[in-house]
């Protein structure tokens, strides 16, 4: 009897968790208000002070020289990621290969260009004149197809591709190896099983599932080339930075022509940033997706 | 009397310093259903990966329909073949594993389909319609565009079953196909396999389910610590052992497995 009574009562009674409201969290109260206080003063810092110049800012920020460097920096960009990740590729499946000597001269590679700051291999690379002054393309020990002048291949522009994308080749490989490392190994004992060929077994079953280990760190790595790009403007290479830097040479604008420069390094960014989050839903297919931890 | 499909001749197999084939043979004669019981760590599992060429034999040799699989023969004696001919040796068989291995990316359809459009080079609309009607007759219907996690391990064994189908090969084997499951789902599972097993395919199982082997095998084979102890119908294998070993093993095995039912 007690039992059934007590049912009914909870069907009416004011304990129906249902109406509950929230847990109270006076940290959370406390965190808003800090972060209000401190954009207030971000803003009151960022519009007051009248040394940001944001009127140059405008000016500058696109400026023909500024657009140029802007177009540079992407292009350096690019052209490292491309050329790093065909190298970086190769060098992966060396580090994966049964073969020992293919993995000996993977891990020297890595190690090397790896280890190596980015900025001295930049200089190196751009000073290869000194220790080679000419360049010949031939058989080795026989016939010489070309010769060239070191000095007038090794310009800016290829020193810093060349260094960049062997910088780049190097954290890819890594990636990649660790991508495809990830897949269980039952995937390619089924792909073989069926009968897929071992390119196919790569390309249409290995590579898809690595895929979503490799593209987050991937895209981190883009976007450190980019941002590393700013390196190349210490062998006079005309990039954003180097674009802006000869402007506030002249004028002396250094803070307000390093914010056009940030501007630029953000909205590049930004846009890689959204990029790589479509990859990612677009190679998740078929793997549950994992709803956003909510607590309320 | 005609040649098996599948000929296994003295395999050997080691793992550092594990033997784990030590010299099998066994012949797999056409619409034959071949069973093979065992402990764990016999070399079962081992047997079938090697048949079907996931793992390379030390000694020893294997022929599908009459040719060596693995090697050719060269004037300076035998030669191992590059992994694009061994693919190619692999498409008459298929196999399915104990973790059922589908492919994540893919849907149900898409699983099931794959290998024999790409690899086998067949008509797709031709194979996809083969798809549907085999996926009916297994109880999948309406799932094609699931993806493999959706499913649960009784229904993924069943697609990895009708994916090893649609390639229409000479032998399947299957290796402990459901070890992985849920004791619920074994049955679904092994019903499916029943059916193929009707329909005159030609199969090797390696399972601990005994019911099932004494029901369906047409020859039952015991391993042990790498060899083949013993082999025949079942009936009279699991009536009459001749070895202590199978004894012992049936022993542990009947009791618990059938005692209850």
């Amino acid at each position: 009897m007690t039992a059934m009574s007590t049912v009914e009562e909870t069907a009416t009674s004011p304990d129906d968790v249902a109406s509950a409201r929230g847990r109270f969290r006076p940290l959370r109260w406390l965190f808003v208000l800090v972060l209000v206080v401190l954009l207030a003063q971000l803003v009151v810092f960022l519009v007051g002070n009248d040394r940001f110049q944001w009127d140059v800012v405008a000016k500058y920020l696109f400026e023909k020289s500024v657009m140029a460097g802007l177009g540079t920096t992407v292009l350096l960009a690019v052209a490292a990621m491309v050329l790093g990740s065909l190298a970086g590729g190769v060098v992966a499946a060396m580090q994966l290969s049964g073969f020992g000597p293919a993995r000996w001269v993977a891990t020297l590679w890595v190690g090397l260009f790896r280890g190596i700051p980015p900025l001295v291999q930049l200089i190196f690379w751009f000073n290869l004149a000194y220790l080679l002054p000419k360049l010949s393309l031939g058989i080795p020990f026989g016939p010489v197809f070309g010769t060239w002048d070191a000095n007038t291949v090794i310009t800016p522009l290829t020193a810093a591709v060349i260094g960049l994308s062997l910088v780049e080749s190097a954290y890819l490989a890594e990636i990649f190896r660790a991508g495809v490392s990830s897949v269980d190994p039952g995937q390619r004992d089924a792909a073989r099983a069926m009968g897929y060929p071992p390119g196919q077994t790569l390309l249409r079953i290995v590579l898809p599932q690595a895929m979503r280990v490799i593209i987050p760190p991937a895209g981190s790595q883009f976007i450190n080339v980019l941002k590393g790009t700013a390196l190349v403007s210490v062998i006079a290479m005309s990039d954003l930075l180097h674009a802006v830097q000869v402007i506030y040479n002249r004028t002396y604008e250094i803070v307000p022509m390093l914010l056009v420069a940030c501007f630029w390094y953000l909205v590049v960014v930004t846009l890689l940033t959204a990029g790589q989050r479509r990859l990612e839903r677009r190679f998740s297919r078929g793997h549950l997706p994992v709803a956003p931890r909510r607590n309320r | 009397m005609t040649e098996p499909v599948l000929r296994i001749s003295e395999v050997r197999k080691e793992f550092g310093p594990v033997t784990a084939l030590a010299g099998v043979s066994l012949d797999v004669r056409e619409g034959e259903t071949v069973v093979v019981i065992g402990p764990s760590g016999s070399g079962k599992s081992t047997l079938v990966r090697c048949a079907h060429q996931l793992e390379s034999i030390d000694g020893g040799a294997m022929y599908l329909d009459g040719e060596l699989l693995g090697h050719r023969r060269s004037p300076g004696g035998l030669r191992a073949l590059n992994e694009r001919r061994i693919a190619a040796q692999r498409r008459r068989m298929s196999m399915v594993f104990q973790q059922f291995n589908l492919f994540p990316q893919f849907t149900v359809l898409r699983n099931v389909t794959d290998a024999a459009i790409r690899v086998h080079g067949r008509d797709r609309s031709t194979v996809e319609q083969e798809a549907r009607e085999l996926l009916e007759r297994i109880g999948l219907a309406g799932r094609e565009d699931h993806y493999p996690r959706q499913l649960s391990g009784g229904q993924q064994q069943r697609v990895a079953i009708a994916r090893a189908v649609l390639v229409r090969p000479r032998v399947m084997l299957f290796d402990e196909p459901t070890s992985a499951l849920d004791p619920e789902l074994v049955d679904e599972v092994l019903a499916v396999l029943r059916t193929l097993a009707a329909a005159g395919t030609t199969m090797v199982v390696v399972t601990h389910e005994m019911a099932f082997a004494r029901e369906v095998a047409d020859r039952c084979v015991f391993m042990e610590a790498g060899r083949i102890v013993e082999e025949g119908p079942p009936g009279e294998l699991f009536a009459h052992p001749r070895t202590d070993r199978l004894r012992a093993f049936l022993s542990r095995h009947l009791s618990e497995k059938e005692g209850v039912s």
